[in-house]
């Protein structure tokens, strides 16, 4: 019998529970499509209002209507696939005590929730393909990415953005360790996503005050800067910066997020019986 | 019977409400991020109106107000009815059964006992929305003493459509909380003034789905955006209309109950 490496060993464990994970997720199909139509409500409404702004006569925004539209389709597919059930799955674990078994296990837990999540993303991202599909449709060659360079960009911004919002994520749910209802992590990170992320409005119609704060918090990077290089709005020597920074949000808070777990874990009470 | 009906569901509420305030912490973690949630819903309004004077012939806090009166309806049905959110699980673990062997109304016995304590977040904010708005646009007193009547059509409109969709649960059994999102974010999308929406979409928030009708209709009547004042009187019938809707629901699903086998 050879001797297996041990990052060798991880990454197949790794692998193999990020294929169960898809597989439990594609399991349930009604709840897919209802998720499906649900998601689609959600993201309608923010188009909707805008269609309603640029309809109106005399107005001259920043954003012209032919770029706004696929940003926010392209903003509602990206915020979607990247969302994970990291605080609900640890959040759950951590209440019932199972955080125990976890830690016991021969896998480095940070990564195990990231293949989870990981597996999270697969399920979205088909769920998302017929939305992305319908934006070619509407807009044509505005909802293509601006080049060859520009899709490179944005499949590189992605994968970051979705880094940073596993690391936020894991971050917010070390405070399950203090709390009962896995509820307010949840709400707090949508919130701030919500707000910060470019998700409903690019950054350049923010008002100046709410920009400011965005461009220094990690959330547009998990949105606005991948969807802008899609669309060709930073690009060149931009590009290159906008990726730094998302790699350096993306390892910070990572480290950040372990740092948090390892003190949560000296308060940790898990009740026998 | 129907006296002593509402003290066994008075005190059944009070019990849970006081467990649940037990968690000190999460009373205040819940609080908070749902005051959160609200101002980051208005952050979008509040971008949609400094590139515009008005949305669809609504001022800003005419706007405000629709946003405050959606926050204190989901508020309200979260602080008094929020046991309908785990009913695709109850019946997949089969809980309903000690449910059934009481002696009162199952649906309003179920819907009260699990408040939730973010709801106080979504009250208070939506409260201060509200108020603001009115003194923004130094509403007349009877538009004050409206509120509180459509506001209790909102919370009994919104747990009504919740339990539509919830019963379908009875039907597709699994833990999916998805379609009772539709429900939510309907609820949500009426924020906005209806007229921001297609006539289609305006159709289904009024007749369908009736949100509509207890802030936009009522809102359009006495902010004078031209609705007949017989449209004040479609909040209460829309919310009885749902509510026999909803026990009707409640009741077809329960027949399809069976239970867990061990």
């Amino acid at each position: 019998m050879s001797a297996v490496s041990p990052w060798r060993g991880e990454l197949r464990a790794q692998a193999a529970l990020f294929v169960r994970a898809a597989r439990t997720n594609f399991a349930y199909k009604p709840a897919m499509l209802l998720g499906m139509a649900t998601v689609g409500l959600g993201y309608a409404v923010p188009m909707l209002v805008w269609k309603q702004i640029y309809a109106q006569p005399r107005v001259h925004l920043p954003v012209p209507a032919s770029q706004l539209f696929p940003y926010l389709l392209l903003a509602a597919a990206l915020n979607f696939c990247s969302s994970m059930g990291v605080e609900w799955r640890v959040g759950q674990r951590i209440r019932l005590g199972l955080i125990a078994t976890d830690l016991l296990r021969p896998v480095d837990f940070q990564l195990t929730q990231l293949a989870q999540a990981l597996a999270d993303v697969w399920l979205n991202t088909v769920m998302v393909l017929p939305f992305v599909g319908l934006s070619y449709l509407l807009w044509g060659r505005a909802a293509l990415p601006h080049d060859a360079v520009a899709f490179a960009g944005f499949c590189a911004s992605s994968l970051l953005a979705l880094l940073i919002q596993f690391a936020v994520a894991f971050i917010f749910v070390q405070t399950a360790f203090i709390t009962l209802s896995n509820y307010g992590i949840f709400v707090a990170r949508a919130a701030l996503q919500l707000t910060f992320s470019g998700v409903s409005a690019p950054l350049a119609l923010f008002p100046p005050l709410l920009r400011g704060v965005a461009q220094r918090l990690p959330f547009c990077h998990t949105i606005y800067t991948p969807v802008s290089i899609y669309l060709g709005s930073i690009s060149g020597r931009a590009l290159v910066e906008a990726l730094a920074i998302q790699a350096a949000w993306a390892l910070g808070l990572l480290v950040l997020g372990r740092a948090l777990l390892r003190l949560s874990l000296r308060y940790l009470d898990i009740q026998g019986g | 019977m129907a006296r002593e009906n509402w003290r066994i569901y008075l005190q059944a509420y009070t019990a849970s409400l006081q467990a649940k305030l037990e968690y000190r912490v999460d009373f205040l973690v819940s609080v908070a991020t749902s005051m959160m949630m609200q101002a980051a819903a208005l952050s979008l309004l509040w971008i949609v109106l400094g590139a515009v004077p008005m949305l669809a012939g609504w001022s800003p806090p005419q706007v405000l107000f629709l946003f405050g009166m959606t926050a204190i309806c989901l508020g309200g049905s979260e602080l008094f009815f929020n046991q309908i959110w785990t009913l695709p699980q109850a019946i997949v673990m089969g809980d309903l059964d000690r449910l059934l062997t009481y002696p009162v109304r199952a649906l309003p016995f179920y819907l009260v006992t699990r408040p939730e304590l973010h709801a106080f977040g979504n009250l208070l904010t939506g409260a201060a929305y509200v108020v603001g708005s009115l003194c923004w646009l130094h509403a007349a007193w009877y538009v004050w003493l409206g509120v509180p009547l459509f506001w209790l059509c909102g919370m009994l409109t919104y747990t009504s459509v919740l339990v539509w969709f919830a019963s379908l649960s009875f039907r597709f059994i699994g833990p999916q909380l998805s379609s009772m999102m539709i429900g939510h974010n309907l609820l949500q999308a009426t924020r906005y003034p209806l007229s921001t929406y297609p006539r289609f979409v305006r159709a289904v928030l009024l007749f369908i789905f009736p949100f509509g009708t207890f802030h936009y209709l009522p809102a359009s009547v006495l902010f004078g955006k031209g609705a007949p004042l017989v449209a004040l009187a479609a909040a209460p019938v829309a919310t009885i209309v749902c509510l026999l809707l909803a026990q009707k629901a409640w009741d077809r699903g329960l027949k399809r109950y069976e239970s867990t086998g061990s």
